[in-house]
C-alpha cells in the first residue's frame, strides 16, 4: 500500500475547517435580548444534547468527506499480482486481413501458419481467433475444440481496410482485463511497417499478454501504385474536365507503366508515365467525356506485380447540363454584365451558363427557366415583367439585385420592395471611401469582413432594412447586403453596382469567390464528392431528415444495412473498394468511387529491432519454444501498483450524500412552522 | 394613507408632533370626510344666555336684532376627557425591527393626543409609569397642551420594571374625571393581576381601553438556532431552543393574549393587540368609536 502522490495529504489541514465551524463557533453565540423570560422556561437540555450528538455525527461525516477527498488527491495504491501464475493460459491467434495481405498469397500463408499452430498447442488449451484490419473482429471464443478454431480461420476474407497494430493492442488490453489469465497472442501478419501508430507507445501490450509473432514475408517486395487521381464530381462541358493521376512505385525499379482511364468499363484513353526508382509520376487526361448522369470511372495501370488491387483507382462523375442565369441590366450599361459573367465564367468547371438582357426587352422572358435572375442596377423594369419577376420569386425563384446609382431614382427596390431612403457618394480621394465594417458570417459566400477590408465603396444606396436580414454593413452601417425571404424564394440585394464605377470589387481577387459562391447558393447546388477511402463514413441524412429510409447498395451488389438500419443510421462506413450507390434521405442519388489507403501499397516490414522491442522481455530462446508450441512459463507474478483512487471516490460520494442527508434534516427541524 | 401610517415610515419623521399630524391627517383624509370633520364645528342649537356662560359663545348678530342674548351650541361642547396612561418600563425597549415598542407607543399616544385635541377638542392628559408614576400632566383644553404633552412622550424613556400595582393608587388620585383611559403597555404580568389593577379606573366611569402593545418576534420568534436570551427587565440568562420557542412559548404567549382579551372583556374594558410592524390606523378608529359612543 503506497501513495502515488503524497504531497496531497497536506490537504488534509482542511479538516480544520469544520472542527472550527463545529466546536469553536458553536460556544460563542451572543445572548439575545428579549422582552421577558415570563414565557420562556429552562427545560431544553434534552433537546440540546440530541443536537450536539447530531452535530457530532454531521461533524464525523465533513471530516470523513475531507479525508477521502485528500486521499483521492494523494492516489493510494496496493500492489497486486496481476498475472496469475496458476491460471490457464489463453491462446490468442490474430490474423491480419489488412488490405497489404491481399499482396500474393500472404493472407493464405497467414491461415496456414494458423491453423498448423493451432493444430500443434496443447489439445488442452484454450484458444481464440481474431482477425485485424484498422478494428479487431473476434472470430470465435475462448475455446478447446480444434475443429471450431479452424473453421474461425477459414472463414478470414481479405479485406481494404488500414492495419493497425494500435487497434489490436487496445483489443488486447480489453481481452486481458476481462480473463485476468496468462495471454499468448500470436500475430500472423505481413507486419507492414505502415500499420504501426504514430506513437509506440499505443501498441504495447498489457503485462499479461506476451507476444509472439509470425512474419509471413521477410522483406518487401516492389508495388506500384494509382496513388491518387484528382477529378471533377461534376461535369458540365466534358472537354474543359481534366483528369490528373499520380502513380508511385514503392520498392521498385525505374519503370514505364501504362496508365489508362476507363468510363463505364470502357477504356478511352491511354498514356505511358515514366516512374522513377521508388518515385512518382503524374499522368494527364485532358477530356473527361462521360454521358449525363453518373459514370463510374478509374484510372489503371499495367503493374503486374503481387498486390494487383491496388493498380485501379475508382472515382465517380456525374455530367450535367450548367444552370442558365438571366443577367437584366441597362442598356446602356456595359461594365456589369461585363464583369460579372467573366467571374461567373471564370472556373474551369462552371456551372453556370449566363444570358444577358437589357432591362427594357426584359417582357416576355421566362425567369423560370433560370437557375436565379440579376437585376444589375436598372433604372426602370416594365410594369408586367416586375409581376412576373415577383410571381417567379414567390414560386421559390431567386433574385440578386444590385442597386446603384440608376436604382437610387426608384422610391422602391423592385420586387423587395423595401423603401430606397437615399444615396450615399463617398469620396475617391484619400481615405474617404467606404469599407465593410462587419459581416454576417452564416452567410457563406460573404466571408469575414476582414476579406472585405481592402474593397472600396465609392456610392451606396440606402435601402430601408425593415423585414430584411442585413448580411453586411458599410463603416457609416448603411446596409450593404441585404436578404429577404418572399413567399419560397429569396432576394439578395447588394446596395451597389457591379461595375468598377461605385466600388472597385469587380477588380478585387474576392469578386471571383464572392460572385460563384453567391449563384452556388442562390441555385442550390450542392457540392458532392465522387471518391472517398476506405474506413472513412458517408453521412446518409441530416438531423432534419430522420425516419427517412435511405439505400446502400455495396460494391458486391448487396444491401450492408438492415431494415432498421435504414431508416435510423445518420451515416455508414465505407468498408470495400469499389463503387458503392448511395440513395439519401434528402432524395439524392449518388455514387461513391472507394479506395483501400495508400500507405497500405508501401509494403515495407518492420524492422526487425522494432518487432523485438514489440514482443518485449522475451528472449529468441523463448519465442522460439512459445512458437514450437510448448508450455511458457513465467517465473513469478509480476506485481503491479493498482490504484485504489476509484474506490475512494465512491467512499466519498456515499460520505457526501449522507453529509447531505444529514444536513437537511437538521435544517429542517429548524424550518419555520406555518 | 396606508404609507404614512407604516410604523417603519414614521419613526424616519423627527418629532412626535409631525408624526401625528402626520398620521392623523392621513387617517381623517382616509374616512372621505371633510378635512374640517369634527363634532365641535356641527352647530347645534340656540340657548338663552343664563348668568355665567361664557360670553364668548353668545351670538351677537342675534342680540343686535332681538336685543336678547342666545348662546350657539355645538355639538363639540360635550367635551371629552383622554388619559394615557403609557408604560416606559424596560422590556417596551425591545425591537427586532427599526421600531422598538416605546416609540410604537409614543407614536400612538402622540396620534391620539392630536386627534383629541386639535380634533375634537377634548381635554387629554399623560401619566408616565414603570414600577411608579414617572410623570404626570394633567388633562386639560389649555393652550399649548399638546406641545406640553408631547414633550412628556419624548422625555419618557424606558428603564425599571412594570408594576402595576403601586402606581394604580395614584392613577385613582388623578383620574376624578369621567373620560377614557388607555393604557399602552406590553403586560408583562400575569393577566388576573393586570385585570384587578386596572379594574377600579372602571368604577370612576371611565371607558377603559388596553392597548397591549407587542414585537413581531414576540409572538412569533422564529429562532434557527440555540439562544440564550437576555430578560431586558430582570437581566436573567436562559439557554432556549428552537424547539420550545417555535412551539411551547408560543403557545404559551397566545394562551396569554386570549386571557387578557377575555378578561378585559368580563370586566367591561376593550382590549387590542397592537403589532408594532402594522399600521396605527386601527387605534385611531377604535378611539373614534368610543369617542362617538361617549356623546
Amino acid at each position: 500500500m503506497g501513495l502515488l502522490a503524497p504531497w496531497f495529504l497536506a490537504g488534509a489541514l482542511a479538516i480544520g475547517v469544520p472542527l472550527y465551524l463545529h466546536l469553536l463557533r458553536r460556544h460563542t453565540s451572543t445572548p439575545q435580548q428579549f422582552s421577558s423570560l415570563m414565557f420562556v422556561e429552562p427545560r431544553t437540555q434534552s433537546s440540546i444534547h440530541h443536537r450536539r450528538l447530531r452535530y457530532l455525527a454531521l461533524l464525523a461525516l465533513r471530516l470523513l468527506v475531507l479525508l477521502l477527498l485528500v486521499l483521492a488527491f494523494a492516489n493510494p495504491y496496493i500492489k497486486r499480482a496481476t498475472v496469475s501464475a496458476s491460471g490457464p493460459k489463453l491462446l490468442v491467434v490474430a490474423v491480419d486481413n489488412s488490405f497489404s495481405m491481399r499482396a500474393g498469397t500472404r493472407l493464405d500463408d497467414a491461415k496456414r501458419q494458423a491453423e498448423s499452430f493451432l493444430d500443434s498447442r496443447n489439445p488442452a488449451e484454450r484458444a481464440q481467433v481474431l482477425a485485424f484490419g484498422s478494428q479487431v473482429q473476434v472470430m470465435s471464443q475462448p475455446v478447446i475444440d480444434p475443429a471450431t478454431l479452424r473453421n474461425a480461420v477459414e472463414v478470414i476474407q481479405p479485406g481494404d481496410s488500414r492495419g493497425s497494430f494500435g487497434a489490436l493492442a487496445g483489443a488486447m488490453r480489453s481481452i486481458s482485463e476481462t480473463v485476468q489469465t496468462p495471454v499468448e497472442l500470436h500475430v500472423f501478419s505481413d507486419m507492414q511497417r505502415s500499420n504501426m501508430p504514430p506513437s509506440f507507445s499505443e501498441m504495447a501490450m498489457p503485462a499479461n499478454v506476451s507476444l509472439v509473432l509470425h512474419p509471413v514475408v521477410k522483406a518487401a517486395v516492389p508495388n506500384w501504385t494509382v496513388e491518387s487521381v484528382d477529378a471533377p464530381a461534376q461535369v458540365w462541358d466534358p472537354k474543359k474536365a481534366r483528369v490528373e493521376a499520380t502513380v508511385a512505385g514503392f520498392d521498385t525499379p525505374a519503370a514505364t507503366r501504362t496508365v489508362s482511364l476507363v468510363v463505364n468499363g470502357k477504356t478511352v484513353s491511354s498514356k505511358q508515365a515514366n516512374v522513377p526508382t521508388n518515385g512518382r509520376a503524374s499522368v494527364e487526361f485532358d477530356a473527361l467525356d462521360v454521358p449525363y448522369g453518373f459514370s463510374r470511372c478509374e484510372v489503371k495501370i499495367d503493374s503486374a506485380d503481387t498486390l494487383s488491387a491496388d493498380d485501379q483507382y475508382f472515382f465517380s462523375v456525374q455530367r450535367s447540363d450548367p444552370q442558365r442565369v438571366l443577367f437584366v441590366h441597362d442598356a446602356d450599361d456595359s461594365r456589369s454584365p461585363l464583369y460579372f459573367g467573366d467571374a461567373l465564367g471564370s472556373s474551369e468547371q462552371s456551372a453556370f451558363a449566363m444570358e444577358t438582357v437589357p432591362a427594357s426587352q426584359v417582357q416576355g422572358t421566362d425567369p423560370t427557366k433560370y437557375a436565379f435572375v440579376v437585376l444589375s442596377d436598372v433604372s426602370s423594369l416594365p410594369e408586367g415583367a416586375q409581376n412576373v419577376l415577383t410571381r417567379y420569386v414567390r414560386a421559390g425563384g431567386n433574385l440578386l439585385i444590385a442597386a446603384g446609382t440608376s436604382m437610387a431614382r426608384l422610391s422602391t427596390v423592385p420586387v423587395f420592395g423595401n423603401a430606397i431612403t437615399g444615396s450615399h457618394y463617398y469620396s475617391r480621394d484619400g481615405a474617404g471611401f467606404a469599407t465593410v465594417s462587419d459581416t454576417d458570417t452564416s452567410f457563406t459566400p460573404v466571408g469575414n469582413a476582414a476579406e472585405w477590408g481592402g474593397v472600396k465603396f465609392y456610392y451606396a444606396v440606402s435601402v430601408d432594412p425593415t423585414g430584411a436580414q442585413v448580411i453586411a454593413h458599410l463603416g457609416d452601417q448603411t446596409p450593404l447586403l441585404l436578404e429577404k425571404q418572399i413567399g419560397e424564394g429569396r432576394v439578395i440585394v447588394f446596395a451597389s453596382g457591379f461595375d468598377n464605377l461605385t466600388n472597385d470589387l469587380p477588380l478585387h481577387p474576392l469578386f471571383v469567390p464572392f460572385v460563384q459562391e453567391t449563384a452556388g447558393n442562390l441555385s442550390g447546388l450542392q457540392q458532392r464528392e465522387g471518391m472517398a477511402l476506405v474506413d472513412s463514413y458517408m453521412q446518409l441524412r441530416t438531423a432534419k431528415e430522420q425516419a427517412v429510409s435511405v439505400e446502400v447498395i455495396d460494391p458486391q451488389g448487396k444491401r450492408p444495412l438492415s431494415i432498421n438500419q435504414a431508416t435510423a443510421a445518420q451515416s455508414f462506413q465505407l468498408t470495400d473498394a469499389g463503387f458503392y450507390e448511395l440513395r439519401l434521405a434528402n432524395g439524392r442519388q449518388d455514387v461513391v468511387g472507394v479506395n483501400a489507403d495508400r500507405r497500405e501499397s508501401d509494403l515495407a516490414v518492420m524492422p526487425d529491432d522494432v518487432m523485438a522491442l514489440w514482443t518485449g522481455r522475451q528472449t529468441n530462446a523463448q519465442s522460439a519454444s512459445a512458437a514450437n508450441g510448448s508450455q511458457t512459463e513465467d517465473s513469478a507474478p509480476e506485481r503491479q501498483p493498482y490504484s485504489l483512487a476509484w474506490y475512494v471516490l465512491v467512499a466519498l460520494l456515499a460520505a457526501a450524500l449522507a453529509e447531505s442527508v444529514l444536513a437537511s434534516r437538521y435544517l429542517g427541524t429548524q424550518r419555520e412552522e406555518p | 394613507m396606508q404609507r404614512f401610517l407604516d410604523p417603519t415610515v414614521l419613526n424616519a419623521i423627527s418629532g412626535l408632533d409631525l408624526v401625528a399630524k402626520t398620521v392623523v391627517d392621513g387617517f381623517v383624509a382616509g374616512l372621505h370626510r371633510s378635512p374640517d370633520f369634527g363634532f365641535s364645528q356641527e352647530f347645534a342649537e340656540y340657548r338663552a344666555y343664563t348668568p355665567g356662560d361664557d360670553l364668548r359663545h353668545v351670538d351677537w348678530n342675534v342680540f343686535a336684532r332681538t336685543e336678547r342674548a342666545y348662546l350657539k351650541r355645538y355639538r363639540g361642547e360635550t367635551n371629552s376627557l383622554l388619559t394615557i396612561l403609557l408604560d416606559a418600563s424596560n422590556s417596551m425597549k425591545y425591537t427586532s425591527h427599526s421600531v422598538t415598542k416605546m416609540d410604537y407607543a409614543r407614536f400612538t399616544a402622540a396620534s391620539l393626543f392630536y386627534l383629541a385635541i386639535k380634533d375634537q377638542r377634548d381635554a387629554a392628559g399623560l401619566i408616565v409609569f414603570d414600577d411608579e408614576v414617572r410623570n404626570y400632566i394633567r388633562p386639560s383644553m389649555r393652550q399649548g397642551q399638546l406641545q406640553r404633552l408631547l414633550a412628556g412622550l419624548e422625555l419618557a424613556e424606558p428603564r425599571a420594571r412594570t408594576d402595576f400595582g403601586k402606581p394604580l393608587h395614584h392613577f385613582q388620585e388623578f383620574l376624578r374625571r369621567r373620560g377614557l383611559v388607555v393604557i399602552l403597555s406590553d403586560f408583562y404580568e400575569r393577566p388576573e393581576t393586570i385585570i384587578r389593577t386596572v379594574e377600579p379606573l372602571r368604577f370612576h366611569g371611565n371607558e377603559v381601553v388596553l392597548f397591549h402593545i407587542l414585537d413581531p418576534k414576540e409572538i412569533n420568534p422564529n429562532m434557527n438556532e440555540a439562544v440564550v436570551l437576555v430578560d431586558l427587565e430582570t437581566r436573567d440568562h436562559m439557554e432556549v431552543t428552537p424547539d420550545y420557542l417555535n412551539k411551547d412559548y408560543r403557545e404559551k404567549i397566545d394562551a396569554h393574549i386570549a386571557a387578557l382579551r377575555d378578561g378585559a372583556k368580563g370586566a367591561g374594558m376593550d382590549y387590542h393587540l397592537l403589532v408594532t410592524n402594522q399600521p396605527l390606523d386601527g387605534v385611531l378608529s377604535e378611539y373614534l368609536t368610543i369617542r362617538q359612543g361617549r356623546d
